[in-house]
């Protein structure tokens, strides 16, 4: 009796444990479904993007994710906006100057900043920051650009639809201005949200990228600070004032004595001009040459040979002698020989501002002249004082500034009528608070620039 | 005459790189030959510049010779991290042409660049955007190949990866030649950019390739509509190169010398 029913529980248990197993197949075979049912899903998904990228099968507009469509127009209404106030607004907006642009910039950083920690998980946050909206960005910036590039940029006294949109002025025009600032906003967040959270990898992107965003912020808010003031100086003269482009003189904290200003010039050229309208003939290249002690060439159809040269001469008599008067210029005396074998002599001379020029008549329509000489080198030979009584000497040149006080001092000019007797030099004072800061923009995009030549692409789609 | 021994650098360098055309194979031989050449080079440098007591950049001639020294040293440079050898021969090839045009025209000694050209940032500023437009021409001619391609066969992943490279590459060259250029405007006339055709149309090209480089990074599985950004970038690329002259804008530009 309990043997019988010991083995009955032993079926009982062997039948369980059957069961249980199937259970466990089952289990088994459901999870398996279930995963392939999950992965069919994913598949079906990506086909769909892909579909609807390749197929381009239109996602209704508006509908998240914002794409391609929903940047462009979003850009278009604000061209719009700019269009509109470049109509109705007084022209030229005032550039911002210290210290409501450093007010108005750090209030749009901390906004820019505020925004991305509080609203980063957001649908719009994600658009704002996507590569969709940036390249529709860059898009419509280049399109302002290219206008800008064919359009001649200047102010003009018509008033068609092209003066009317800000087309002849197009860096100062309020579409360009809001681009340029919704760039900006974009860029920050773009910048921010790879940075944060950091990682080293992307030390090549941030370089780039906020350096830009640097030179945009600090190049546009610092352009108002930019101050650009001229001023003339006169040998053995002391000059303290400079003005600006409407003449309005200001006192500089510092001083600057001119003792000496020299050119070095090239040689003057001989031409042929027409003797009606004094223009350039050029039947033939070159038509001008440099002339030189000696020189034998060929001009259009004459020979011409330079007999004498002097750099400085006057004329006495029937010939010039050389001289180093002031106003003394250059004269040669040449002989040129027509195609037809005619062969002419007589003195050339560009002149100066106190001697007449003289130019050899070839025929009734032509003669021969000297062009006026081009400078070569110019430099200022200057004391700098500065209110605390310190003094320095030295040489201002073109491409060589000095700084001073804060104040950049660049060679600009002279006076051209006199040429090389020019008495007076005229300087360029430059003063930019902001320069450090974008040369800080500078400077990272160049690193952002060697990495990208160095990392390249390969290795990224490999990988 | 300082200049007369310029004929021995011509010579050896010309015979030095041609040397290493004929040994392209011979990786350590080729690069010792092309090293060698670019020293002569930058020995008569030192000794021009020794001599003349200045650095060698006031006159044409002067400049020419340093576009023939850094081509090859950044071409050099290029080699060793790419492995390009088209792109080394090039510079090679061009800086011998500046050598050339230097023998054939000794007045180029004498003539002096008119004062703002006179600056340390010309010659990088010329030398690198020698190189961006070496590598993105080359980069729209992959380009072209790939719309081929797509078109009329299968496009290859290896075209796009190819393309991919020369445009970040040419894209660094650019953008640091629009910075030189910054850079050296504001030391010589006091402001970064003015906007001046030039300028401007090499800026609407930075755009243009910096689209192309987000429009990859964004949809690297998606090839045709990047094809074409590159194609129609090199359009842009030309119109900066030869067609600014032609616009309406070109008669306010400081760019046109010719
Ligand atoms: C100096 C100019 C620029 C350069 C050289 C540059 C370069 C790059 C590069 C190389 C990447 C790929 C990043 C990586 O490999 O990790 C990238 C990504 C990106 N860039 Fe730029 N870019 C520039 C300007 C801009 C601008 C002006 C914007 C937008 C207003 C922008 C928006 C983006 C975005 C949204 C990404 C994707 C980042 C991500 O989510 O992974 N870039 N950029």
């Amino acid at each position: 009796m309990f043997h019988s029913y010991l083995g009955k529980a032993q079926q009982i248990d062997f039948l369980l444990h059957s069961y249980l197993g199937k259970a466990q197949q089952i289990d088994f075979l459901f999870h398996s479904y279930l995963g392939k049912v999950k992965n069919d899903i994913k598949k079906i998904e990506f086909q769909k993007s892909n579909y609807i990228r390749h197929m381009s099968i239109k996602k209704p507009i508006w509908q998240q994710p914002w794409g391609y469509a929903e940047s462009f127009t979003i850009l278009f209404g604000i061209l719009c906006i700019g269009f509109g106030f470049e109509l109705v607004l007084p022209q030229t907006p005032s550039t911002l100057v210290f210290p409501i642009n450093i007010i108005l910039g750090s209030c749009l950083f901390v906004l820019i900043i505020l925004y991305h920690f509080f609203f980063r998980k957001t649908k719009i946050h994600s658009f704002l920051s996507s590569i969709p909206l940036t390249i529709s960005l860059i898009s419509v910036l280049g399109i302002l650009v290219i206008i800008m590039g064919i359009l001649p940029q200047i102010p003009s006294g018509q008033n068609g639809l092209v003066q009317q949109l800000g087309f002849n002025q197009m860096t100062s025009s309020y579409p360009f201005l809001m681009i340029n600032l919704f760039l900006l906003i974009i860029l920050g967040f773009v910048s921010l949200k790879k940075t944060f959270p950091f990682k080293l990898k992307n030390w090549g992107f941030i370089f780039s990228h906020w350096g830009l965003w640097i030179v945009i912020f600090a190049g546009g808010l610092g352009s108002g600070d930019l101050r650009r003031l001229k001023m003339d100086v006169y040998e053995h003269k002391m000059e303290w004032r400079s003005y600006d482009e409407q003449n309005r003189y200001y006192e500089m904290p510092l001083a600057i004595k001119l003792n000496d200003f020299q050119i070095d010039e090239f040689n003057p050229k001989l031409a042929i001009v027409e003797n009606e309208s004094g223009e350039l003939y050029e039947a033939q290249k070159p038509s001008m040459i440099m002339i030189e002690k000696g020189l034998v060439c060929d001009l259009q159809t004459w020979k011409v040979k330079v007999e004498e040269f002097y750099v400085t001469s006057g004329r006495a008599g029937n010939r010039y002698y050389k001289l180093s008067d002031f106003g003394a210029a250059p004269a040669a005396k040449v002989q040129v020989i027509s195609a037809q074998n005619d062969t002419l002599k007589g003195w050339i001379s560009c002149g100066s501002f106190n001697r007449p020029h003289e130019s050899l008549k070839l025929n009734d329509e032509l003669s021969l002249v000297m062009t006026v000489p081009e400078p070569k080198r110019f430099y200022s030979d200057v004391t700098f004082m500065t209110p605390d009584g310190k003094k320095r000497d030295v040489v201002l040149e073109v491409n060589k500034p000095v700084t001073v006080n804060g104040w950049k001092i660049y060679q600009l000019s002279y006076d051209d009528k006199m040429g090389r007797y020019s008495d007076k030099s005229i300087l360029e004072l430059v003063r930019d608070p902001w320069q450090p800061y974008v040369y800080l923009g500078v400077f990272m995009m160049m690193i952002g620039a060697i990495y990208m030549f160095w990392k390249g692409r390969e290795a990224k789609i490999e990988s | 005459m300082i200049w007369s021994n310029f004929i021995f650098v011509l010579l050896s360098s010309t015979l030095l790189w041609l040397l290493a055309l004929v040994l392209y194979k011979k990786e350590l031989l080729k690069r010792l030959f092309i090293i060698l050449g670019i020293t002569c080079i930058g020995a008569f440098i030192v000794f021009l510049w020794i001599k003349l007591e200045r650095p060698p950049l006031r006159t044409l001639g002067e400049t020419r010779l340093l576009y023939a020294f850094f081509l090859p040293v950044i071409g050099m440079i290029t080699y060793m991290r790419w492995r390009y050898n088209w792109m080394l021969f090039y510079s090679l090839g061009l800086a011998l042409l500046f050598l050339g045009i230097n023998y054939i025209h000794p007045e180029n000694y004498s003539k002096t660049l008119m004062p703002a050209l006179q600056s340390p940032w010309f010659v990088p500023h010329v030398v690198v955007y020698i190189f961006a437009y070496a590598f993105l021409a080359a980069s729209s001619l992959v380009a072209v190949r790939g719309l081929y391609q797509h078109y009329y066969k299968s496009l290859d992943r290896k075209v796009m990866l190819m393309a991919d490279n020369l445009v970040y590459l040419g894209f660094a060259f650019l953008s640091l030649g629009l910075l030189f250029g910054a850079l050296w405007a504001k030391e010589a006339w006091g402001h970064y950019w003015t906007w001046d055709p030039k300028e401007t149309w090499a800026f609407i090209t930075w755009l243009g390739y910096l689209i192309y480089i987000h429009r990859r990074y964004h949809m690297p599985n998606v090839f045709k509509s990047s094809l074409w950004i590159l194609a129609l970038a090199f359009v842009i690329l030309l119109v900066c190169w030869f067609g600014v002259n032609y616009l309406p804008s070109a008669q306010f530009s400081v760019h046109t010398y010719s």
